[in-house]
C-alpha cells in the first residue's frame, strides 16, 4: 500500500489554537520533531497529556519515531500501571498529570519550519481500549491508513473541507478517546481546520474558546455536555457534533433552537471509529460515511466494512438496513449497556458484584433512560447481611470504571429468582419500576427525558 | 476521623445542593465535611462534576472552570467547595 504522509497540510496554514495564539502547520511539525528527539527508544508511548495541542504533538512525535500510540481518557495510577505491564516498554507522555511509569514530560518546542515524513499505511499508528468481556481492557489497533481515509471521509461529511471557512473544531471530549482522538487529532492532520488546545470541560470555557475562533465554529461534544452548552447558552457557535451516546430528538431540538445551530451526530465504536452522521431533528435514519459499507450478519445483526482496517467490524447495536447507505438502530445486541462514552457488560458487572466478599446474590439493573439521560445511572440489588451499601461500592470502585457505579445499592432479603436460578426479564423489569425516582435534573430542559 | 466536625450554614446549603442535585442517597447532614467528594469520599466522578457546575451557576451565578479544579482544590471535600462558592458566587 505504500507509504501516507503523516501531514496533508500547506505549511503556513492555521493547525491549531492555543488560547488566541495561532499555530501554523509547519511551526506543528518543528514541534513534532523536537518532542521526538527527546523521545526515547521504545514500542509503546501512553499519551497522558490533557492539552489537546500537546497531545497532538506527542501522537505526531511517537509516529516520527515509529512508535503506536496507546490512547487513555484513564489517567489514572492503576491504568498506567496495567498497560505497562501488557506492553512492555510502555513509556508515558504527560503534561501534569501524575505518572507511575517511565515518563516524558510533553511540551518540546522546535524552532522554525519542521519536515513532513511518509509513515507506512498498514503501520498501527494508535490502540485504542474498551472494556472487555474478561474485565481486562480489549485492544483495537488502528492502522495509519484507516486513520486518514476516516478522517478524510468525516471533513468531507462535516463540510470541513474548504480552507476559507478558517475552521476551529473545539473538543470536548478527551484527546485519547477514539471519538476525540479522531475528530480533534486526526482531523486536524488532514482538513484545513485547526483544534483548540483547551480545557474545555465546563460551558464557559467552550464559550471562550469559540468567541477567540475567527471563522466557522465547530463543537465536537457528547449528550451530556451539549445539555449543559444549552443550559449556558453558548452563543456563536456554527454547527454541534456529538457522539458516545444517542441523543434524544427532543434535547438536539431544544439545542438547535436555543444556540442557533445545527446538531450533528456521529454513529461509531471505538472498535471501528465514526461510520455514520445524521442531524438528529431530521429522523432517525444514519448515513454511511463514503467508503464505509454495513454487512448483514442474521437477523438484525451487522458488521461495518471500514476502509484500512482489516476485517469487518460488528456492531454492537441491531440495524434495520435501509437503501443507499442508510440505517436505523433498532436495539442494543447482547446485554451492554453505555454510560458517559463507556461500554460494559451486565453480566460481567453482575459477576464483580458477587465476587465481592460477603456479597451472596446481586444483580445490576439498568434504567430504561440510561443512555438518554445523563442524570440516569445503574442501580443494584444486593444481598449481602451485615454489610452496608458503603462498603459494596468501596469494593466495586476497585474494580468498576466509576461511571458504573451503583446508585442507589438496595440491600434486599433476597432476588427474585425462579426455579433455575434465573431472574426473568419481568422480575428484573419490576425491580428496576420499584427504584427510587429521584428528580429528574434536567432543570429547565423540558421534555428531553426519554 | 473529622465526621464530627460541624457545618456551616452555607456547608450545609451546598450538602443539600449536592444530595439534590445529584440524586445521592446519603442525607446532607451525614456529609463529611472535609471528606473528598470525589472518589473515596462522597464517590463521585467527572458526569457529576458537570451536574454540579449546572446546579451551581443556577444557584450562585457563576461558572465552574478546569483550571480551578484541575488540582482537585475545589472537590477536594465540601468545605473547600463551599470556600470556592463564597468566593466566587454573585449576588
Amino acid at each position: 500500500m505504500g507509504d501516507i504522509a503523516f501531514l496533508d497540510r500547506a505549511p503556513g496554514d492555521v493547525l491549531a489554537r492555543l488560547g488566541d495564539v495561532p499555530v501554523t502547520a509547519g511551526r506543528f511539525l518543528a514541534d513534532v520533531a523536537a518532542l521526538a528527539a527527546r523521545l526515547p527508544e521504545a514500542p509503546y508511548a501512553l499519551n497522558l497529556c490533557a492539552d489537546r495541542y500537546l497531545a497532538l504533538v506527542a501522537f505526531g512525535a511517537a509516529l516520527a519515531r515509529g512508535q503506536v500510540t496507546l490512547l487513555s481518557a484513564d489517567r489514572s495510577a492503576h491504568r498506567q500501571r496495567e498497560l505497562a505491564a501488557r506492553y512492555p516498554g510502555t513509556y508515558a507522555v504527560a503534561d501534569g498529570v501524575e505518572t507511575v511509569i517511565p515518563a516524558v514530560a510533553a511540551g518540546a518546542w522546535g524552532e522554525g519550519l519542521g519536515a513532513n515524513f511518509p509513515i507506512p499505511a498498514e503501520r498501527v499508528a494508535a490502540i485504542g481500549f474498551t472494556s472487555g468481556s474478561t474485565g481486562e481492557p480489549a485492544a483495537h489497533a488502528k492502522p495509519w491508513a484507516a486513520l486518514v481515509a476516516a478522517a478524510r471521509a468525516a471533513a468531507a461529511r462535516f463540510g470541513l473541507d474548504d480552507a476559507a471557512d478558517q475552521a476551529t473544531v473545539i473538543g470536548t471530549v478527551p484527546a485519547q478517546h477514539m471519538y476525540g482522538f479522531e475528530t480533534t487529532m486526526v482531523l486536524p492532520l488532514r482538513a484545513p481546520m485547526a483544534i483548540h488546545s483547551g480545557p474545555h470541560f465546563y460551558p464557559v470555557e467552550v464559550a471562550e474558546a469559540v468567541a477567540a475562533a475567527p471563522g466557522r465554529r465547530v463543537v465536537v461534544t457528547t449528550p451530556l455536555q451539549l445539555r449543559a452548552l444549552v443550559a449556558g447558552r453558548v452563543a456563536g457557535v456554527s454547527a454541534f457534533i456529538s457522539a458516545t451516546a444517542p441523543l434524544s430528538p427532543a434535547l438536539a431540538a431544544e439545542a438547535e433552537a436555543v444556540l442557533g445551530a445545527p446538531v450533528l451526530e456521529i454513529y461509531g465504536a471505538t472498535e471501528m471509529g465514526s461510520i455514520a452522521s445524521r442531524r438528529t431533528v431530521e429522523g432517525e435514519e444514519w448515513a454511511l460515511y463514503d467508503g464505509v459499507a454495513l454487512r448483514a450478519e442474521g437477523a438484525d445483526a451487522a458488521a461495518a466494512v471500514v476502509p484500512g482496517l482489516p476485517e469487518p467490524v460488528p456492531l454492537s447495536d441491531l440495524v434495520e438496513m435501509g437503501g443507499g447507505g442508510r440505517f436505523r438502530l433498532i436495539g442494543r445486541r447482547g446485554d451492554m449497556v453505555k454510560r458517559g462514552g463507556k461500554r460494559a457488560s451486565l453480566a460481567l458487572l453482575n459477576r464483580v458484584l458477587s465476587e465481592i466478599e460477603g456479597v451472596e446474590d446481586g444483580v445490576f439493573v439498568a434504567p430504561e433512560d440510561l443512555e438518554a439521560n445523563p442524570a440516569a445511572r445503574l442501580a443494584a440489588y444486593v444481598v449481602a447481611p451485615g454489610r452496608t451499601s458503603a462498603e459494596i461500592v468501596a469494593a466495586l470502585r476497585e474494580r468498576v470504571e466509576a461511571v458504573f457505579l451503583p446508585r442507589p445499592v438496595v440491600l434486599v432479603e433476597r432476588l427474585p429468582r425462579n426455579a433455575v436460578g434465573k431472574i426473568t426479564r419481568q422480575k428484573l423489569e419490576a425491580l428496576r419500576d420499584a427504584l427510587p425516582h429521584g428528580v429528574p435534573a434536567h432543570g429547565e430542559t423540558e421534555g428531553e427525558a426519554g | 476521623m473529622s465526621s464530627t466536625s460541624v457545618m456551616t450554614v452555607l456547608e450545609a446549603e451546598v450538602a443539600a445542593l449536592v444530595v439534590g442535585a445529584l440524586q445521592l442517597e446519603v442525607r446532607p447532614e451525614e456529609i463529611d465535611p472535609e471528606a473528598p467528594l470525589f472518589g473515596e469520599g462522597l464517590g463521585l466522578d467527572s458526569i457529576d462534576a458537570l451536574e454540579m457546575a449546572l446546579a451551581i451557576s443556577r444557584q450562585y451565578g457563576f461558572q465552574l472552570r478546569s483550571d480551578d479544579e484541575r488540582n482537585g482544590r475545589i472537590f477536594a471535600s465540601l468545605r473547600s467547595l463551599a470556600a470556592h462558592i463564597e468566593k466566587n458566587r454573585v449576588g
